[in-house]
């Protein structure tokens, strides 16, 4: 029962699929990291990214994979607006106002959504849906997967290389490391706490554009990615950009593992259940520092 | 100062008591003048989710916020349901029974959880509720969770106003009591710094725990009075909606509060569970511009609770309570200045 091609399978929809999770907790990491902020709402900026992402390629005929780029520029705006009126007036004070914050803008972007386009699942139309490629048996691989990883590599590359090469790169990893000694060092804390948040948005959006390529959404699709998206961040480290992508792609497959061995049920259980182990050994996360 | 003494003198405690059981004895009138079944279980909402909110305020006032508390509402209700169905117990004593186990289990989520920090926490009592989804799913053959079953009736539908408002009573006066003991200043102190909690020698873990295993058992009482108000046990109150909901409740009423949950309850209720009787009024209003939408109202409602949320934590950092304090305190303190 478990040949090659199986485990195969489940290796690469667990690739792919992690590969989403892994664009989202890079977001959420970066944000964490420059900001110290906890984004609950992450989600969401993934839901909506999902619906402009349909938007664009239903309505004005886009090819799915450029509206891409589209989301998230209008996501990155979004982000722009929350930071300003939202997070910024509770930064810095108690952990938990974060959390409550976020439960707000929650339940305004799910109904703005449920509002504009009514709460029916909807699935964005790939061009590529019906090309395979089969890898023995009745097992194949879909382009749509092998895309979106190529993507999310390309995404992930960009981020790094602006992070190390830019200045404003340089400006955000010294804002993480000690944020009043940037500011002394003539940084404008205010305008990179922006910025990394519009581009920890922008992720998002990028990321809610492939889930709707691959998975079905809502607009109550995005508080259960938000949860994923943590426990990746636990599992690959506090504010590491690597351990992100690790941590995402081994709770793809762990994902997809459950799914196969245990049935659908425990798709998001078994997931949480190696989190909480992983925390209870370990409280920080396996590679996080004390903090926080 | 004089302010600061006005505060607390007798005769004000005594004031204060006395208003309290004329309240009382006011919402037990309420169903001798008031017919509706609706409004009457709209009020019986509000009582069970004030139980559901003290519970979950009582966590957060020692400092731990839980973003899974529906997982003990639903471990409640299931216990008592499944208790009376296949045991034959009185529904009485599933519902006490109900609120042990879900403390029992509330023991060893707080016991796993004692070393975490604020949204560790809460992303572990989340990761919990939807570990609780799957296991009452997998085991449907016994909990029959997935298409769901009407529990056993507690008391006969006239009675059980009488009998959510007496439990709500008690727990409230509990967790009251609770915060205003030692204890509660245990509490307190862990929720202000738990390293100087610990240095001034509070036993930090045998308070936090407390905390969780008081929470949940308040939390597994309201469960099983939700699902009788409900009319059904159903593998979906465990859904993060209901978790969200006492969290919202307490924070805009007042969080570490005793009223807060109360005043978050009244508001939040009446904004989800009363309103819709406006509904098609909003959908004649605006509903043109909504095409997507068959019915507005409730999806506007969510988003004007969510736009109040977000206006209470960043104008209102106290909740409504902290206004309403205010208020209090101006008019009695006026009184003392005259006397003065």
């Amino acid at each position: 029962m478990y040949t090659i091609s199986t485990i195969l399978q489940i290796l690469f929809w667990g690739i792919a699929s992690g590969c989403i999770y892994v664009l989202l907790a890079t977001g959420l990491n970066l944000i964490f990291g420059v900001m110290k902020l906890v984004n609950f709402a992450h989600g969401q900026m993934l839901m909506v990214g999902a619906y402009i992402g349909f938007a664009t390629s239903t309505s004005l005929g886009f090819n799915a994979y450029l509206s891409v780029p589209v989301s998230m520029a209008c996501v990155a705006f979004i982000g722009i607006g929350v930071e300003k009126f939202a997070f910024r007036k509770v930064l810095g004070e108690n952990k938990l106002k974060e959390i409550f914050v976020s439960l707000g803008l929650i339940y305004i972007f799910e109904n703005i959504v449920v509002l504009i386009k009514g709460n029916s699942p909807e699935r964005i139309e790939s061009p590529f849906a019906n090309f395979k490629i089969a890898i023995g048996g009745d097992i194949s691989i879909s382009y749509d997967r092998i895309i979106i990883v190529v993507i999310v590599a390309i995404v992930l590359v960009a981020l790094a290389l602006l992070m190390a090469r830019t200045k404003i790169g340089l400006a955000m990893r010294a804002t993480s490391q000690k944020n009043d000694a940037a500011k002394l060092m003539g940084i404008n804390i205010n305008r990179i706490y922006m910025f990394s948040f519009a581009l920890g948005a922008a992720l998002a959006g990028a990321a809610g554009v492939l889930y709707g390529i691959i998975f079905s959404f809502d607009p109550y699709v995005g508080a259960l990615p938000t949860i994923k998206a943590f426990a990746i961040i636990i599992l690959g480290g506090l504010g590491s950009i690597p351990g992100a992508v690790l941590g995402g792609l081994l709770y793809g497959v762990a994902e997809q593992s459950a799914v196969f061995f245990f049935g659908g049920i425990w798709q998001d259980a078994v997931a949480f259940a190696v989190l909480i182990i992983v925390l209870v050994i370990r409280p920080n996360g396996i590679f996080g520092e004390k903090g926080e | 100062m004089i302010q600061k003494k006005a505060k607390f003198p007798l005769t004000q405690k005594n004031g204060k008591l006395l208003t309290l059981l004329f309240g009382l004895a006011l919402i037990t009138a309420i169903p001798f003048v008031e017919r509706s079944p609706f409004i009457i279980s709209v009020i019986t909402l509000i009582m069970i989710f004030t139980i559901y909110a003290s519970s979950w305020n009582l966590l957060a006032f020692s400092g731990q916020g839980s973003l899974g508390h529906a997982a003990f509402l639903g471990i409640g209700a299931f216990t008592a349901a499944l208790l009376s169905i296949k045991f034959g117990a009185p529904p009485l004593v599933g519902l006490v029974v109900g609120g042990l186990i879900s403390s029992g289990v509330g023991f060893l989520v707080g016991a796993t959880c004692v070393r975490l920090k604020a949204w560790f926490l809460a992303m572990v009592t989340f990761g919990f509720s939807v570990i609780a989804i799957a296991f009452f799913s997998q085991y449907d053959s016994i909990t029959s969770a997935i298409t769901g079953f009407p529990p056993p009736l507690l008391v006969s539908t006239g009675q059980f106003y009488f009998l959510a408002l007496a439990v709500a009573t008690i727990s409230v006066a509990s967790i009251y009591w609770i915060m205003k003991s030692k204890s509660g200043i245990a509490l307190k102190a862990i929720h202000g710094n738990e390293l100087e909690a610990k240095m001034s020698g509070i036993n930090t873990t045998k308070y936090k725990l407390l905390a969780f295993v008081v929470s949940t058992f308040f939390a597994g009482i309201a469960g099983c009075l939700y699902v009788q108000n409900l009319g059904y046990v159903q593998v979906s109150i465990f859904s993060p909606e209901l978790s969200f909901l006492p969290l919202m409740m307490s924070v805009i009423g007042g969080l570490g509060t005793i009223e807060g949950p109360i005043i978050g309850s009244i508001i939040v209720v009446f904004i989800r569970d009363m309103l819709p009787s406006v509904d098609p009024h909003l959908q004649s209003a605006v509903g043109s511009l909504f095409p997507a939408v068959s019915n507005v109202g409730p999806p506007l409602r969510l988003l004007g609770l969510g736009i109040f949320l977000l206006v209470v934590v960043i104008f209102l950092p106290n909740g409504i309570a902290s206004l309403l304090r205010r208020g209090y305190n101006y008019f009695i303190t006026d009184k003392e200045q005259v006397k003065n």
